[in-house]
Parts: C-alpha cells; sequence; structure tokens
C-alpha cells in the first residue's frame, strides 16, 4: 500500500517540477484572466445601474461570483490534461504505461493535482496585489456549514473535472483529431457550468435542469456554496449527493473507455 | 499586387480543397465556432431579462454590436487566425525558415497562409444577427452608412491582425509565447461592451491604448446613428497606426530569426 502510495508521490513531484519550469505562463494566464474581471466589472457594473438587483443579488454579490469562479478555476480546472492524454495515445507513449505496474488515472491524476497546485498557489498572487483595488466589491458570507459542504463539493467538482478530461482524452483511441470535441464541451461547460453567467439568472426551468447535469457540478456548485448563492443547507447536501452520483459515473465511463480503448490500441513502434 | 492576389488565391484554394477532404472536422468545428457566437448572445439574453438597459444600450442595439465584434472576429479567424498562430511555433521549431525562403514579403506570406472556412462560414451568422438587429430596432441606414459600416469593419479585421502579430511577434526574442497568444481572445472580450460603459482608467487602457472598444463601436454606431465623419477618419487614422506599428516590430524581429532547425 506504502510502496503504491509512493510511486504516485513521485510521479506528483515530477509532476510538481514539470509544472514550475512553466509557471512564467502560467503567471501570464492569470495576469491575462484578471482582463476578463475587468470585462465582468464593466459589463455587470452597467447592468446594474439600470437595476440595484439581478436575480436578487447585488452587485458585489455578483462579481465576488466571478472572482470565486476565477480563483476555483485555477485550483480544479482541468486545463489541458485531455490534449497531454491524447498525444500520450496518438504519440505512443502510453505504450510505457502498458509495461509496468502504474495504473494510468492515478498516475495522471498525480500530474494533474501537482499542476493544480501550482496554478491555484499563482493565481492568489495577482488577487493579493488587486485586493485593495477589489476588495470593496467582495463579500463572502460566513456561515460554518458552507465550508463544511463546501470543501467535499469543491474536491468532487475537481474528480469531475478531471474526469471529464479523462474521457476527451481517451476518445483517442477511436478518433485522431478530439480538438473540436473538447472546445465543443468547453462551449457546453462555460454555459451550463455558470462561466458566462450565474446560472440562476437563467430561467427557472433551465436552472432547474442544468442541476442534474455534470456541469452544474464541475465548477458552479461549489462556488455558489462559497459565495451566497446557494442559501439552503439542506438543498447543498442534495447537490452533494448528486454530484458523488455524477463523479461515479464519469469515473466509471472513464474506466470503460480505458478498458476498450485499449481492445482496440495497437501499440505500433519500438 | 496581382502576384499577391494569385498567390492568395492558390493558398485559398488549397484550404478549401483540405477542408473538402476532412468534411467532418470542418462541419466540428464550423459548430463550435456557431455555438460560442450562440454563447455570446445567450449572454445578452440573459442580462437583459433582468434589466432594460446597459449603459444606455437597449437589448437589440447590444446585439447589434456583439455581432458587428463577432463579425470582426469571424473574419480575423477565418482570413489570419490559423497563420498567425502557427507562426508562433514555426518560429520556435525553426519552421520558418519555409517563409524566410518564400520570393515576395514574409509577413504576407506568413500570415495569409491559411484560410478557415469554418469562420467564414459562421461570418454569414453574424452577419444575420446584425440584420436581425437592425431589423428589430427598425434602421434602414442608406447606402453611404452600409459602405462606410462594411469599411469600418474592415477597418477593425486590420487592427485585430495588427495587434496579433504583436502578440506574436514577442516570440522572435522571448521564443515562445504561448500564454499571451492564448489570451489574446481576453482582449476581444473588450469588443463586445458599448463604450460608454468604460469610465477612468478602464477608459484610457481600452478605448485611447488598445482600440479594441472602439474598432466594434464605431461600425455598430454607424448604423444606429449614422455616419459620423469624425470618428471614421480616428478609425481609419488608427488603423494606419496599428498597422504600420505591426510591420515596423514584425521587420525587426525578422532580423533577429536565427532558425532552430539546423
Amino acid at each position: 500500500m506504502l510502496a503504491t502510495l509512493n510511486k504516485y508521490r513521485v510521479t506528483f513531484l515530477v509532476g510538481l517540477q514539470s509544472n514550475l519550469i512553466y509557471r512564467v505562463n502560467f503567471a501570464v494566464r492569470g495576469f491575462f484572466s484578471f482582463f476578463h474581471l475587468i470585462v465582468v466589472f464593466i459589463l455587470w457594473g452597467a447592468a446594474y445601474a439600470g437595476s440595484p438587483l439581478i436575480g436578487g443579488f447585488n452587485f458585489a454579490q455578483t462579481f465576488t461570483y466571478f472572482v470565486a469562479l476565477l480563483v476555483a478555476q485555477f485550483m480544479i480546472g482541468a486545463f489541458n490534461e485531455d490534449y497531454q492524454i491524447s498525444e500520450e495515445i496518438r504519440g505512443g507513449m502510453i505504450n510505457q504505461f502498458l509495461l509496468k505496474p502504474v495504473n494510468y488515472f492515478a498516475y495522471r491524476f498525480s500530474i494533474y493535482v501537482a499542476a493544480r497546485l501550482v496554478t491555484g498557489l499563482l493565481i492568489l498572487l495577482p488577487l493579493i496585489v488587486s485586493l485593495p483595488l477589489i476588495g470593496e466589491h467582495l463579500v463572502l458570507p460566513a456561515d460554518p456549514w458552507r465550508l463544511a459542504v463546501g470543501l467535499p463539493a469543491l474536491f468532487l467538482s475537481a474528480i469531475i473535472q478531471f474526469g471529464i478530461a479523462y474521457c476527451f482524452g481517451l476518445l483517442s483511441f477511436w478518433f485522431l483529431e478530439i480538438q473540436g470535441f473538447v472546445i465543443l464541451s468547453m462551449a457546453l461547460e462555460s454555459v451550463l457550468g455558470g462561466q458566462i453567467f450565474p446560472l440562476d439568472l437563467m430561467p427557472e426551468w433551465l436552472f432547474r435542469v442544468s442541476q442534474f447535469l455534470p456541469y452544474y457540478y464541475q465548477m458552479y456548485f461549489p462556488v455558489a456554496i462559497f459565495t451566497g448563492r446557494l442559501n439552503d443547507p439542506s438543498a447543498a447536501l442534495v447537490g452533494l449527493g448528486i454530484q458523488a452520483c455524477w463523479a461515479v459515473i464519469i469515473l466509471g465511463i472513464g474506466a470503460m473507455l480505458w478498458r476498450r480503448g485499449l481492445r482496440l490500441h495497437t501499440a505500433v513502434g519500438g | 499586387m496581382s502576384h499577391y492576389a494569385r498567390l492568395w488565391l492558390t493558398s485559398a484554394r488549397y484550404c478549401i480543397m483540405r477542408m473538402m477532404m476532412f468534411r467532418g472536422d470542418f462541419f466540428v468545428w464550423a459548430l463550435v465556432e456557431l455555438f460560442w457566437m450562440t454563447v455570446n448572445l445567450l449572454m445578452v439574453s440573459v442580462i437583459y431579462r433582468h434589466t432594460d438597459t446597459v449603459a444606455g444600450w437597449t437589448k437589440y442595439e447590444m446585439m447589434l454590436l456583439v455581432g458587428t465584434s463577432l463579425l470582426i472576429q469571424r473574419f480575423l479567424m477565418g482570413f489570419f487566425w490559423s497563420s498567425i498562430f502557427e507562426m508562433g511555433r514555426n518560429i520556435r521549431s525553426g519552421h520558418f525558415d519555409f517563409f524566410v525562403a518564400q520570393p515576395g514579403n514574409v509577413m504576407f506570406t506568413a500570415t495569409t497562409r491559411k484560410i478557415d472556412p469554418d469562420s467564414l462560414i459562421n461570418s454569414l451568422v453574424a452577419l444575420g444577427v446584425v440584420i436581425y438587429s437592425a431589423r428589430q430596432l427598425g434602421l434602414q441606414p442608406d447606402w453611404i452608412d452600409i459602405l462606410a459600416y462594411g469599411l469600418m469593419v474592415a477597418c477593425g479585421v486590420i487592427i485585430h491582425y495588427s495587434m496579433l502579430v504583436l502578440c506574436i511577434a514577442p516570440a522572435f526574442w522571448i521564443t515562445s509565447v504561448q500564454g499571451i497568444e492564448g489570451s489574446y481572445f481576453t482582449l476581444s472580450e473588450f469588443s463586445r461592451l458599448p463604450r460608454a460603459a468604460f469610465v477612468g482608467l478602464a477608459k484610457v487602457a481600452f478605448v485611447w491604448v488598445l482600440p479594441v472598444v472602439v474598432v466594434s463601436n464605431t461600425p455598430a454606431s454607424t448604423l444606429l446613428h449614422g455616419l459620423n465623419g469624425q470618428l471614421a477618419a480616428g478609425l481609419v487614422a488608427i488603423t494606419v497606426l496599428w498597422f504600420g506599428l505591426a510591420v515596423f516590430v514584425f521587420h525587426r524581429g525578422l532580423r533577429r530569426y536565427s532558425s532552430a532547425s539546423s
């Protein structure tokens, strides 16, 4: 057991090192993400100028939501794990994992955790620097239950994020090019995951439907808990249950794709 | 001039033939672009469910602005994005030698070699959004306004092209610009906002220094309120300035290029 854990600890450390090499790239990406926050600030600021409450929330609450979403994206978002997996399958690099006592999912997940640790910490730097500017527009509720439900929700969101990227990456066993699928899924995720606007602003029926889809649990759910858009603890617990179901389903699909994909895999090359 | 037109037509023909070979790919990408455009319109729709105006712009005025911004972006993606995006990678890998060895202007061949038919097809959808919004607003622009709108959209494409080249050109000095080029799209988000929403430092940065707001707002205002000679002349001047800057920086960078392949 300890030896198994040690394997992935080493993978995690190697992942940490390789991600630290690209720290400047991540920092640049983080810096430009703040331009998105400026867009949010200007657009929603102009919208709130005509109406003090939108969907029952004031400007500070909505702006806090977008800031929290940005932090969550850097902390748990699957940036390019799908492409990396796809590259390993198409380039034949995956063959080495078939010959070694390494679980490919666990190996990839260790690298994902390492990468998110680097990007998650890097996004905090520009956030802290800009805090004097944006601080007065941030309001976070302090109820203890939010932490108790929000943290497991964040963890499950990370599993779902990575799980979906893993499944898309494995599609390379069947398709030469997965980029189109990935970007199409990103577009869906951006709407149904609440990245374009808080989901509770959608028509009621669409909001209800979205609560049964995995996109809702990729990012919106934990962020809504932490930022006060979700205020009912029992509804949050029900959400946590649905989220756990989606995590299991997605991991199951990943395992199935891996098994079936390997049957198709021809491992050409030396 | 006709030599360059022939060169471009040959490249375009090759891209279309390639598209016909990978039809599935074309449909997937066209769908992807269509979906992203829908996302932008959906956002406008959701915001206007809760408020009547944003910085003084009504729902369909805003749709017209977003449609114009999407139109400019589709043209940019259709005519230049793939070539410019590849340019950064080619400089890093040394494949840029291919363009240096070609007879003719390097900047022209390197930035116009590929077209994306899926983006060009979707420019029709963006144009459809503009026409639909104009009809909803009961606008009846005369032919001068329409011509001016077309010319301003062309100016917008040239400004975005220049800014994109300026984003990639640092690759001549620092080799990798992956973080910067991917972030270019964040800047283009500003072009979907009304100019009146910008105040203070944001106005200086995104209206005057980086004209991302002007490029979409000026043509949209022309359709909404008729041609404003001063604004139009300003846009043309900005276009010349940015294109000149892009040409200058590109050629300065080209002198630094020292192939990585050999």
